[in-house]
């Protein structure tokens, strides 16, 4: 049964607070988020009409977009609370949330095989003294970065990410490999084969399974039916219904507003 | 030794030729990796030899050469390197166009304190005293071992960027330059790479102008001008600005073809040296710069290959 938005309780995964948050441009409010906890199951859809504010509340909790207002905080059964909305992009990456994109985004002049060990490179091999730590870096890291080209056959590791799946698979992969306490995925098989899309839903269970928390906005409502444990219904910049797929899928207000009648 | 064979010209031009690809190599690290447009390339490059320069004449040091070169060359090593820190700084979250003028207002500041600070600098009656931090025989002789020097510190930066490219600081700086949101959202810190790079490269270029300094022996703020920066940047964008081997080539087919072959070898009149020349070197350096932007925009090397680093270096 859906039920109108309201804090989740505790439980012993991560969780993302968002308490009275705002974003407008030119004076067009575009979230409007009173309060919304993502993480109260291990995988949980955001839908909603285009405009809703999904993408941007997404961009938001990573500030790769500020907030007019509010706050966001990270809850994690492993450390104390973290103001995300406070930390710069990296650091909160660097904490464990990671957002895949939309949009087709890419390294244009890195492999396949550099993109994958610039994710996981960590910093201490990231600086002008560490001239000679390539080998150590690949080695340590290549068993992972096989199994996952393997897995979602990308068999040419040194070739580039050519077409638009690609990119989007690629993208994908590099959030993965991060093993992120807490992902959100931006539309993450728009464009990918059906094949391909089964094995990124797959991946998620399994994430999800480990302990961490997925949260995915799509317009493919198959991936969100299939996928999610609870939906989150956003229409006009607020989070205005949440509830397991069925509830949401049947819900009234729901089907006049983005699904249409006879969705069901 | 007899060097009667070997024209004193020569020597100077190899040895501009071997600074200007110093300089570009350094440059290909934050224009042609990082994307960074530094237009100051001569005000870190100028300030390291007036560093150099000043603590080298006006400090009474109580030991002679070479131990006093070394110590005025670390202090223009470290004096360049402070300015690319403070510089970096300021334009590493600047777009191309305030990068662009961030570093060539730092140019233009180095420019005119090296013209007022007269006391220290010699203003525009230049500052003498300088001189090599050794004595071989005659001037020619100690020219020669210079260039050959600084070749060796030349090659040392040919061995560091070619490094930096199979090194993750070099796939740091690739990413930083295609795409900086998507770095900082994998959690890179790319605020701390561009400063690291900004830091590195200036401190070498100030070395450069160290070295320079010593081979000229005379520092005139007529040096300081944008010709130095434009020299570097026209050879790297010829050359390809993505590829190491790009500075090398693109320098060696303006500053070579043009310092060596054209001033020294070709039968031009006499009075074309004093005035002449200089301004069409300039208009043959744009000129190039423009028929390779039509042509071959990403140089005679072109772009960069990672697909063929990464087979080499990791055999899949």
């Amino acid at each position: 049964m859906a039920a109108e938005v309201v804090a989740g309780a505790a439980v012993a995964r991560p969780q993302i607070r968002v308490e009275r948050v705002a974003k407008s441009y030119s004076g067009r409010t575009v979230v409007d988020v009173d309060e919304l906890v993502l993480g109260d199951q291990p995988i949980e859809g955001l839908i909603g009409p285009n405009g809703a504010g999904k993408t941007t509340l997404m961009r938001m909790i990573v500030h790769a977009v500020p907030l007019d207002r509010g706050t966001i905080t990270l809850r994690s059964p492993t450390q104390p609370e973290l103001l995300l909305s406070s930390m710069p992009t990296e650091q909160i990456a660097r904490h464990g949330v990671v957002k895949s994109n939309q949009l087709i985004t890419d390294f244009e002049r890195l492999t396949i095989l550099d993109s994958l060990l610039f994710a996981v490179t960590e910093s201490a091999y990231e600086a002008p003294h560490q001239l000679f730590s390539e080998r150590t870096v690949f080695e340590r890291h290549r068993d992972e970065i096989e199994r996952l080209l393997d897995y979602f056959g990308l068999t040419d590791r040194t070739a580039f990410a050519m077409s638009a799946g690609e990119k989007k698979l690629l993208d994908i992969i590099r959030c993965l490999i991060l093993r992120p306490r807490f992902l959100l995925l931006d539309e993450p098989t728009a464009g990918l084969p059906d094949d391909v899309t089964e094995k990124v839903m797959d991946a998620l269970r399994e994430l999800a399974a480990a302990g961490s928390t997925v949260v995915i906005v799509a317009h493919d409502l198959n991936v969100i039916w299939k996928l999610c444990d609870e939906v989150v219904f956003m229409a006009e910049g607020k989070a205005l219904l949440r509830g397991d797929p069925q509830s949401i899928r049947e819900h009234r207000t729901i089907v006049e507003k983005y699904l249409g009648e006879g969705h069901v | 030794m007899n060097l009667a064979w070997l024209d004193a010209f020569l020597i100077f031009g190899l040895f501009e030729v071997m600074m200007f690809i110093g300089l570009a190599l350094l440059l290909h690290l934050q224009l042609g990796l990082a994307r960074i447009a530094n237009f100051g390339v001569v005000g870190f490059w100028g300030l390291g030899m007036y560093a150099f320069g000043v603590s080298y004449v006006r400090v009474d040091w109580p030991f002679g050469d070479p131990w006093q070169f070394l110590v005025c060359a670390l202090i223009a090593t470290l004096v360049a390197g402070l300015a690319g820190l403070v510089v970096g700084w300021y334009i590493a979250d600047l777009d191309i166009d305030g990068a662009l003028v961030g570093t060539l207002g730092f140019a233009t500041a180095v420019a005119i304190l090296a013209t007022t600070e007269q006391e220290l600098t010699g203003g525009a009656l230049g500052m003498g005293g300088l001189g090599f931090p050794y004595d071989i025989g005659t001037v020619k002789e100690n020219e020669l071992v210079w260039l050959l020097v600084t070749t060796g510190v030349v090659g040392a930066i040919l061995f560091f960027v070619w490094q930096v490219h199979r090194s993750p600081f070099g796939r740091l700086l690739i990413a930083v330059g295609a795409n900086e949101p998507l770095a900082r959202s994998l959690g890179k810190r790319t605020f701390r790479a561009k400063i690291g790079l900004f830091v590195v490269a200036s401190a070498a270029m100030g070395l450069l102008g160290a070295l320079f300094g010593v081979m000229v022996r005379f520092l005139d703020i007529g040096n300081l001008g944008v010709e130095i920066t434009l020299a570097a940047m026209v050879g790297l964008v010829l050359g390809g600005t993505a590829r190491v081997w790009g500075a090398v080539v693109g320098i060696v087919l303006t500053v070579g073809l043009f310092d060596i072959v054209v001033q020294s070898y070709l039968p031009l009149p006499r009075e074309w040296y004093t005035q002449a020349l200089p301004v069409l070197r300039e208009a043959a350096f744009g000129l190039a710069l423009m028929v390779v932007l039509l042509f071959r925009p990403l140089g005679v090397l072109g772009e960069m290959r990672r697909d063929r680093l990464m087979k080499k270096l990791h055999g899949r």
